[in-house]
């Protein structure tokens, strides 16, 4: 058997650390940010009925993050009375997206058609999201299972984004950034972010310049969403595992730095 | 339990194998990975483009607007011929012309003048209270672009801006890189939660 290397124990200490925190199911006292309190605001004073268009624009590398962060987001949605109509720009998302409405849906018993619909992947994310705010029809003839566009309720009162209030991205890279500069520039549609923790640098600036009207960002954001609805979705389960690999990254760091300055100090080099 | 849980939790510790070194049970799930992602993008990009977009509409509806896209689209596959290779050059330049002439306005506006507008803000309040934050705005924004202008040497009074930008740039790309260790731990948490919760059964 090969001799453990330092690489080797470095990854055995943050499985430990993360073992025992989650058999542990402590759930961490979240302060909610004001990222976070934005976008649930922004949900909660919707109208009930008001139709908002999902986006789901993630592979399925990064469903452990997402996941959660959508089942909040969407939970809080559906529990409002609001619309939700599905849509896809990435296609490993499609079928993620699709399982994630139907479960938030079956939750409260919502029907198919009358209060959301999925339509599915479209290619090309600028020319899908420029398509859409001409026509959501011509863009999407059928939805995700092949049925017409007419054929639902839901669909017949909404021609383009002047009938959406809002369009809810949820993402794991910068496609949130084409919904801006694409559906908000262009058709002044109102854009919300529920992004992984990795992209939440990306998108400051926009929310700065209110190009994004809110943001929500990685299990953090779904933890403190889940507080506010007042329902788990494994964000919050999640948090002290989180706390504790932080401590145990920035542990390693220091020693690391301890480890060179002394070696260094002796005239052994790093 | 259902087999598709089995089935994840054993290809989820096939994966993390990799931690110890490479083998080939981490390679069967790589390659497995890689050939179910591909084969779903092929089936989605089938039926939901292919064939909803431009088949059913072609033959059902006799769009023959449609017949443009399909012989563009027919195009692309010249490349692989030597003789007709040339012929692929018509729908790649009109995929670079419409793209360049779609993305370059809306990049202009969103990246460059949306966000040169928002970083000139009141840099004090109606009251007269200096506005901190719009003030850390300039000042980063200032001297961050004094470190990437070259046609100065970075010595003496221009050189403490330029070093001052470095500065800011540090904070943005530590900031970053935790918010990048977060993204990453909560993938593994998450991985974690799955093998201990719905795999393992060892918790709730």
């Amino acid at each position: 058997m090969k001799r453990l290397e330092a690489r080797h124990w470095t990854f055995l200490g943050l499985f430990v650390v993360v073992t025992i925190t989650m058999l542990l199911n402590i759930k961490l006292e979240m302060k909610v940010s004001p990222y976070t309190q934005d976008m649930y605001t922004y949900i909660e004073s919707l109208p009930e009925g008001s139709v908002l268009i999902i986006s789901f624009d993630h592979e399925a590398s990064s469903l452990p993050e997402i996941r959660p962060i959508a089942l909040a987001v969407l939970r809080h949605a559906f529990k409002k009375g609001h619309k939700l109509i599905g849509v896809s720009l990435l296609a490993e998302g499609t079928l993620i997206g699709y399982r994630l409405m139907r479960q938030t849906a079956d939750e409260l018993d919502l029907e198919y058609g009358r209060d959301y619909a999925y339509l599915g992947f479209r290619p090309q994310y600028i020319a899908a999201i420029l398509a859409m705010g001409e026509s959501i029809q011509q863009t999407y003839p059928r939805d995700y299972l092949g049925a017409p566009y007419e054929q639902f309720e839901l669909l017949n009162t909404v021609e383009n984004y002047n009938d959406v209030a809002a369009v809810i991205s949820i993402a794991d890279g910068s496609l949130t950034t084409h919904w801006i500069e694409y559906g908000q520039a262009r058709y002044g549609v109102k854009v919300l972010g529920a992004v992984t923790a990795a992209m939440v640098t990306t998108y400051d600036p926009y929310l700065a310049s209110g190009q994004m009207y809110a943001m929500m960002g990685g299990l953090r954001g779904a933890a403190e969403y889940e507080k506010l609805i007042e329902r788990d979705g494994g964000g919050a389960r999640g948090m002290l595992a989180q706390s504790s690999a932080h401590l145990y990254v920035i542990l390693l760091v220091v020693l690391g730095n301890i480890v060179y300055f002394v070696s260094r100090k002796q005239g052994g080099g790093s | 339990m259902e087999a598709g849980t089995i089935v994840a939790g054993i290809l989820t510790l096939a994966i993390l194998s990799f931690l110890y070194r490479d083998n080939p049970v981490y390679k069967m799930a790589e390659y497995l990975l890689i050939g179910v992602s591909i084969g779903y993008v092929l089936v989605i990009t089938w039926t939901n483009t292919l064939v909803s977009l431009l088949f059913e509409p072609l033959w059902t509806d006799s769009n023959l607007w449609l017949l443009i896209p399909f012989v563009l689209g027919l195009l692309m596959w010249a490349r692989f011929h030597r003789k007709t290779a040339w012929l692929s050059r018509i729908p790649i330049g009109f995929m670079i012309g419409s793209g360049a002439g779609v993305a370059i306005p809306a990049m202009l506006y969103g990246r460059t003048l949306k966000q040169m507008s928002a970083t000139i803000t009141p840099l004090m309040d109606s009251s007269g209270v200096p506005d901190l934050s719009g003030l850390i705005v300039i000042i980063g924004l200032l001297t961050t672009l004094s470190y990437f202008y070259f046609s100065r040497e970075h010595k003496g009074y221009f050189g403490g801006l330029a070093k001052l930008g470095t500065f800011f740039l540090m904070i943005f790309f530590g900031t970053t890189f935790g918010y990048t260790v977060m993204s990453r731990m909560s993938t593994f948490i998450g991985r974690m939660e799955f093998l201990l919760t719905d795999f393992l059964r060892l918790t709730n």
